[in-house]
Parts: C-alpha cells; structure tokens; sequence
C-alpha cells in the first residue's frame, strides 16, 4: 500500500464521507499524480518518524483543520468576510498557540496533495518553471511552509547555485526543514521586510502568503525589489478561501491581477482552479474557492 | 409556526438556493437523494434558512442532522 492510500485509508476510517469525496478525484489524476504525490508523503512519513509521530497524527490534524474550514467557510458565507481583520488577531488566535499551529500546518501538508486544486498549482510550477528561470544563480521562496516547492525546484533544476527559503514562523521553517531534508538550502528565520536589497533573485516563489497579511501590495513590491530586472516571479494565492489564518480577501481574480499590475509586474502565464469540482457558474453563485496562480516578470 | 408552514417556505429555499424546480421534500430527504445539494450549497442553503427565519444555528446542531425533518425540528424549535 503506497503512503498516499495509507492516507485516505485512515480519513476513511475516522470521517466517510470526506473519504468519499476525495479519493474518487485523487484517483482520477493519473499515474503523475500519484508518482509526485507518494514521493513527498514518503518524505514526510520519515519526518514523522523521526519526531516520534505517525501518519493517524497526521490525518487527525487534517481532519482537524476541515473542521474549522468549515466553521470559518460559514461565517464567510454569512458575513461576506475573513473572520480576522488583523496580522494580530492571527497571531494571538493562531501563530501564538503551539497546539492550533501544529495541527494546522500538518493538516497542510496533506492538503497539498489531497486536494486537486493544491495538485493542480504544484503541477503548474513544475510543467513551467524551466522556461521562466533564464539566469540560474539563485532561488528565494518567500513563506517556505511545508518546503514542497522548493523540494520540486531542488529537483527540476538542481544546478541553481543557492537556494534561500525564508519565513516568519519558526515551526515553519522546522517543518519545511524537517520535510525537505537538504543540505543544499539555506533556511532564514526572518521577516521578508528585514531581507536587505543587495541581494537580487534570479527567482523568487511566494505560494499561499498575500492572504496572510494586512497589506499584500506592501509584499508584492518588497518581493520586486528582490528581483533582478530579468527574473520571474511565481505566486499564488486563493479567491474566496476563508481559513483560521487568513486575513486579506480576494473576492475575484480581477482584484488580483489590479494588484500585481499595481505592484509592477506583469503577468506571463496564469492559472485558475474552481476548488470544488463544480461548473465556473455554480462556483461564482456559492461563492467557491478557486485558486490564482501565475509566473510574473517586472513590466 | 407551524410545522407545515415551515416545510413550504424550507421547500422555496432549497429551490431557489439548489436550483432544484419542482422539488418535493419528505421528512426523510437526505442529501444523497438530491443532485445539488453537496458541501457547497449546503452551507449556502444552512445561512439562507437562518436569514429567512431570522434564526441562527449551533455548529453541534448543522452536524447532527440526517435528513430535511431533523433541519425543521430544529427550525421549529427557533421560530415562534
């Protein structure tokens, strides 16, 4: 039994009918899928062990989060609004509470791949990243989370000379660590804003981070003063995606596109991705999550 | 309200919010018997019910029902 059907085994046994909704689609996507997907399970299986933990941890932490998407997609639906309107609202409810934090961040990890539209933005970078990455000096991935991207481009390109990851969480970065396994990457426990200038990036992958900040414009531009004039940029970020730590709301991809055009970049190639496996009009009614993804370049 | 008044106007909701024309719920509809409600309506169908009754539901409540009677019960229970 490969780790990914160990996985869904064990949601299966503790909640049926989420089973029932993922494995149907996770079979669905092919042998690359699940080539890509039991690759870094198994890489995260060893990290368990290493830290005495177990895959059951593992799919209680996912099923954990579920609970509170859930909870948070209904205040969502009945205000309009992320439930936390500040970085201090998150810090106090999430990012200073050891326990929420744990189970949170593993139950990402797993979410990567057993949520296709995760699949779909990995499988995006990866089909994509060799013709966006001229000059190979250097890679920075900017909120690091579960490494899995900066594991792919370690793989697709490994004679990039230095590959950075930073972030702003400690358990984080011990995660990203803990998963990634690399002697190759630098890791920096620090706040993007205190990244000096001097140092320009022939790449840089910022995944799931605009939502997590007040001012997203603000992170945008520090993330093009970190460019060289002829790298690419690759970021993704979620519409309609209400989560325990969460903060800015994009409500379409217009909204997006206004803010990567105000923070000057433009876009080369883009993705969007109807979270739930419904049509584009049923997902703008309910108001679905989709997840943006795109490769940028300075205009 | 009456239970019976309750049903016709939870009927319209789940029309107008399912895009369901002509549906007809038992006490026993689950959601398995009907094509558009999955999780994603359902919370949409859960916060049109609240604001039509002007009601507000409890996570442990919107977890324990198995069909269209136990969601009326607990209408019921809210209404005057």
């Amino acid at each position: 039994m490969t780790t990914l059907d160990a996985l869904i085994a064990k949601i299966r046994a503790k909640n049926p009918s989420h089973a029932d909704k993922i494995e149907p689609i996770t079979q669905a996507l092919g042998a690359g899928f699940h080539k890509s997907a039991n690759a870094f399970f198994e890489k995260y299986h060893s990290y368990l062990k290493r830290n005495n933990l177990s895959l059951d941890f593992s799919v209680d932490c996912y099923l954990h989060m579920i609970e509170d998407m859930l909870e948070e997609r209904f205040n969502f639906i009945r205000t309009g609004n992320y439930s936390n309107t500040s970085f201090d609202d998150v810090e106090q409810r999430v990012y200073g509470n050891s326990e929420i934090m744990k189970y949170h961040m593993h139950g990402l990890v797993l979410a990567q791949y057993l949520w296709f539209d995760q699949y779909e933005r990995i499988f995006f970078f990866t089909e994509n990243i060799e013709r966006f990455i001229q000059n190979r000096n250097n890679y920075l991935e900017i909120g690091g989370g579960h490494g899995l991207y900066t594991l792919e481009a370690l793989n697709i390109i490994p004679d990039i000379k230095q590959f950075d990851l930073v972030d702003i969480s400690q358990s984080s970065l011990d995660l990203a660590k803990g998963i990634i396994d690399d002697p190759r990457i630098n890791f920096y426990l620090k706040n993007i804003f205190d990244f000096t200038e001097e140092e320009k990036y022939d790449f840089i992958t910022m995944g799931e981070v605009l939502e997590h900040v007040e001012q997203p414009l603000e992170l945008l531009k520090k993330a093009g003063d970190l460019l060289r004039e002829d790298g690419s940029f690759y970021l993704t970020t979620p519409i309609n995606a209400p989560m325990i730590d969460h903060i800015y709301l994009f409500n379409n991809e217009e909204e997006i596109r206004t803010m990567i055009d105000q923070a000057g970049f433009k876009i080369e190639l883009e993705k969007i991705v109807i979270s739930e496996k419904v049509s584009a009009e049923k997902a703008a009614k309910n108001k679905a999550p989709l997840m943006y993804a795109a490769f940028l370049k300075k205009k | 309200m009456e239970r019976s008044k309750i049903f016709i106007e939870l009927t319209e909701l789940f029309i107008d919010n399912l895009d369901e024309e002509g549906l007809v719920l038992k006490d026993t509809t689950t959601a398995m018997e009907i094509d558009g409600w999955d999780s994603l309506t359902h919370i949409i169908l859960v916060v049109a019910i609240e604001k039509h009754f002007k009601i507000r539901f409890t996570s442990r409540e919107i977890h324990s029902w198995k069909n269209v009677g136990e969601m009326i019960n607990s209408i019921e229970k809210k209404v005057e």
